[in-house]
Parts: C-alpha cells; sequence; structure tokens
C-alpha cells in the first residue's frame, strides 16, 4: 500500500511555550514528545492521531492540524522542524512545570519567548 | 505450562470495536474468545470518556461512553464471548498448520484460526513514577493503585498520585497502617467531592499527612526499599523513610509489543486492505483506531463497519469453498436461532 496521503499530525501550539506541564506524555502511546527548553513538540513522523493527549493539556495546547487555530497555522512546520533538533529529546514520563508555568499559561503571542 | 486454549476467533481488546467485532462474528457463527488489559470491558469509553456524551452512534442521539458499552454488551450477550480480563498480550506467532498462537503476560495460550487486533492506542497500563530503581521491589514495597494491595498492617505506607484511588488507598488504610502519607506535587485533588472531604477529616485528624513534592529517587539497603527521595516546593531534596509505596497515578495507554509481531505497518499503525480489513497476515484483521488505510477516520462508527466486513472476511479464511451469504437480522431464521429467538 502506497504511503497515505491523508496522514495528519497533532500539533502543539504557542499555548505550550514557557509552561511544558508534560501531562501530555504520559498518555501518548507513541512516545512521540520531544522536550525543548521551555516548550514541548510533536514528533509528526511518529504521532497517530489518537488524540488522547489533546484534553490532558492543562493549557490547552495541543490541537488536530486540521483544527488549528488560524493564528497557529506556522505550528505545524515548527513541530516538525522542533522534532528534528538534536538536544530535543524523546520524554515519556511527566514531571514538574516550568516554576512559573501558571503565570504564562493564559498568555497569548509567546512565540517569541520559545528558546530552541 | 497450561493447556492452550483452542478457538476460532480471538478478539484482542474488549473496547467499543472489539464488543462489536463478538456480535459481527456471532452472526457468521463464529464463537470468539475476547482478551483485553484492563479488569473491565469498554476501553477507552470506559477509561478516557465513561461520563461524556457520544453524539454520533447512528440511531442513538446521545449517549456516554459506559452507556455505549452497557448497550454493547446486552447485544453480544447472546453469543456468550469468553472474557480474559487483565491480561496483556505479548506474543503471535504463526503455527505449522496455518493457525495462530498467541500467548498473554500471565502465561494464557490460545492457538487460534483468526486473529481480530482491536487494540485501540494499544493496552492501558498503569503508570510509574518517572525515577529508576523501583523494579526489584514490585509486588513486595512498591504497588500499583491498581493492583489487589496487600495489609499495610503496622508499615509506614507512602501513596503518590491526586485522584480517587490514591485518596482511597490512604482511607483503605486509616487504622491499620503505622502512618500514612500522600505525596503529590501540589495539594489538589482531582477525586470525587465526598472522598476528598474523607481525606481531608482524616487529614485534620492527623491520620493522614500530606506532602507536596516532586519524587526523584529512592534509598536503599541491602535489599529493602527505606525512603522515597524527593524536591520539597523550596526545590531541596529529602528522604521520605517508607515501607511500602502505592503509586496510584493511573493509567495511560501504550502501544506495546504489536509492532514485534511482523504485520505490515505504517506510522505504528496496521495496514489492511478495506474489502475485509485483513493485515498482510492470513487470518489476521484489524478494526478500529489500530488500523490505517487511505481516508481512515478514528471514529467509533467506522470501527463498527470495519469489524462487520472483517467477520465476513473471517468466514472466508475459516470456510474458503463457503459462499458466505448476506443475510438480515429481520428475516433469516438462520441469525434467529444465532441469536437465541429460536
Amino acid at each position: 500500500m502506497p504511503p497515505n496521503e491523508f496522514d495528519m499530525t497533532h500539533v502543539v501550539t504557542e499555548n505550550c511555550i514557557r509552561c511544558k506541564y508534560t501531562d501530555c506524555v504520559d498518555v501518548c502511546p507513541v512516545d512521540c514528545f520531544r522536550e525543548g527548553p521551555n516548550f514541548l513538540t510533536i514528533d509528526p513522523d511518529e504521532c497517530i492521531d489518537c488524540a488522547v493527549c489533546i484534553p490532558e493539556c492543562p493549557a490547552n495546547a495541543i490541537f488536530a492540524e486540521e483544527d488549528l487555530p488560524k493564528d497557529q497555522q506556522h505550528m505545524t512546520a515548527l513541530n516538525a522542524e522542533l522534532a528534528l533538533l538534536p538536544n530535543w529529546k524523546s520524554i515519556t514520563k511527566r514531571k514538574a512545570p516550568l516554576p512559573d508555568a501558571d503565570d504564562w499559561k493564559d498568555k497569548t503571542g509567546k512565540l517569541a519567548e520559545l528558546v530552541r | 505450562m497450561p493447556t492452550p486454549i483452542n478457538t476460532d476467533a480471538l478478539v484482542i481488546g474488549a473496547g467499543p470495536v472489539g464488543l462489536f467485532q463478538a456480535f459481527q462474528l456471532g452472526l457468521q457463527g463464529i464463537a470468539c474468545h475476547m482478551v483485553d488489559a484492563l479488569p473491565h470491558v469498554g476501553g477507552q469509553c470506559a477509561e478516557l470518556y465513561a461520563d461524556k456524551p457520544i453524539y454520533d452512534i447512528p440511531g442513538i442521539p446521545v449517549c456516554t461512553g459506559r452507556e455505549l458499552v452497557e448497550r454493547l454488551q446486552q447485544q453480544i450477550a447472546p453469543f456468550k464471548p469468553t472474557l480474559h480480563l487483565g491480561q496483556t498480550i505479548e506474543t503471535l506467532q504463526a503455527t505449522a498448520d496455518g493457525r495462530w498462537s498467541v500467548t498473554s503476560q500471565t502465561g494464557t495460550t490460545w492457538i487460534t484460526q483468526t486473529v481480530f487486533i482491536a487494540a485501540g492506542v494499544g493496552a492501558f497500563v498503569p503508570r510509574s513514577l518517572p525515577i529508576e530503581g523501583l523494579q526489584p521491589y514490585m509486588g513486595r514495597q512498591v504497588w500499583f493503585g491498581s493492583q489487589e494491595l496487600p495489609s499495610f498492617s503496622g508499615q509506614n505506607l507512602l501513596v503518590t498520585g491526586d485522584g480517587d484511588s490514591a485518596l482511597q488507598t490512604c482511607l483503605d488504610a486509616l487504622g491499620q497502617a503505622a502512618s500514612i502519607t500522600l505525596m503529590h506535587r501540589r495539594e489538589h485533588f482531582s477525586a470525587s467531592a465526598e472522598r476528598i472531604q474523607a481525606f481531608q477529616t482524616a487529614q485534620d485528624a492527623g491520620q493522614i499527612r500530606f506532602v507536596a513534592g516532586q519524587p526523584t529517587g529512592v534509598d536503599t539497603t541491602a535489599d529493602r526499599l527505606t525512603a522515597l527521595r524527593y524536591l520539597n516546593t523550596e526545590g531541596e531534596e529529602i528522604a521520605l523513610p517508607c515501607d511500602q509505596l502505592v503509586m496510584a497515578l493511573g493509567l495511560s495507554p501504550k502501544l506495546g509489543p504489536v509492532a514485534q509481531w511482523g504485520l505490515d505497518m505504517e506510522r505504528k499503525q496496521l495496514q489492511v486492505n478495506t474489502e475485509t480489513f485483513a493485515t498482510s497476515a492470513p487470518g489476521i484483521f484489524a478494526v478500529g483506531d489500530i488500523n490505517t488505510y487511505p481516508g481512515k477516520k478514528k471514529l467509533i462508527l467506522c470501527g463498527f463497519h470495519e469489524a462487520t466486513l472483517a467477520a465476513f472476511g473471517a468466514a472466508a479464511h475459516l470456510w474458503p469453498q463457503d459462499k458466505t451469504l448476506l443475510q438480515y437480522t429481520t428475516t433469516s431464521t438462520t441469525l434467529h436461532k444465532r441469536l437465541g429467538l429460536l
């Protein structure tokens, strides 16, 4: 069978930046999350679109690609790019969120805060 | 080693699609055994959205996950599938005579003509703490909240978690354990109001202690675990002595060994043909969230369709010389007999 051209992925949006609650990684059946200094990304080659992570995120940061808000469309490509960075390692178990996560949780326009 | 169970069909996964698979197999006159990792049927419907409303089941304007599972159980009751709960499948191998040998982690073996992989996003397994060194003490001093727990009489008990199971484990040990401590990263519980109330009452009476912390490791001497190390809210590492540790952190799905069964996969999902939902191996079918094909949508109702065609595929596999007839449950006496109506 040829590769499925309808393959989609799930995407972590800017809401995660400077929060990184990590609740999502605990439920991922295929360990597709990668951890950066202040953001989690989904490796689109690993994600199986099961959607189990969406309701886990306290910051509502995760969307199915087709449901991405208009102002977050750029995050699909950014997730894929960050997932390939050698210092972004697989994270499979929940850990403490960033210390000031709650202060950053409801802020928008955080893209400039992203650390690679 | 226990005697293998011989069967025509084995369904792996007792979620909504696995349950409906048993129904469709029943209509085809194929008896089945079903296996699930959870101690109850229902899969994601029971674990992830038992109380959430579902609006897209044909003919049922709205029902919760739990209600859907109850209705499916009623529907499959005439066919009496043999349930094997609390078991995860480890291996699947071809036998010399063209059947399949399937084994679970508890040592049960099935020899079956057909296999239906309805494993969803994987087996729900208990979460463990993200620290090293617990394994040697499992089943002696370290437990999962979902396990059958021993009496903690006279022991210093430490429970981690924030849900109903964590709180209930503490409450169950009242009057028995020498001390009871609950640890979570913050004092906020996701449990029922009554259970939180009961917990707080015991806490106010000094019978249970709450500690906010992030576990970092364990202290051990010779063959005993003596303490859990954790970071407190000030970021200092502290050792909390304990005799028994219960990790009541809930369950999460893990795809597990499916990928090692030699079936054609794409992005960790099983490739199927859409005529019979057969995988790349004869006699093995994949239905529901675990399969992929062009246009795949992970919806329960699509899984029902897949299970129906897979049952027809199984009938053709089991009896290749017979023509598999399409019969209607409204009129077919054969189907009425199978449904126990005649």
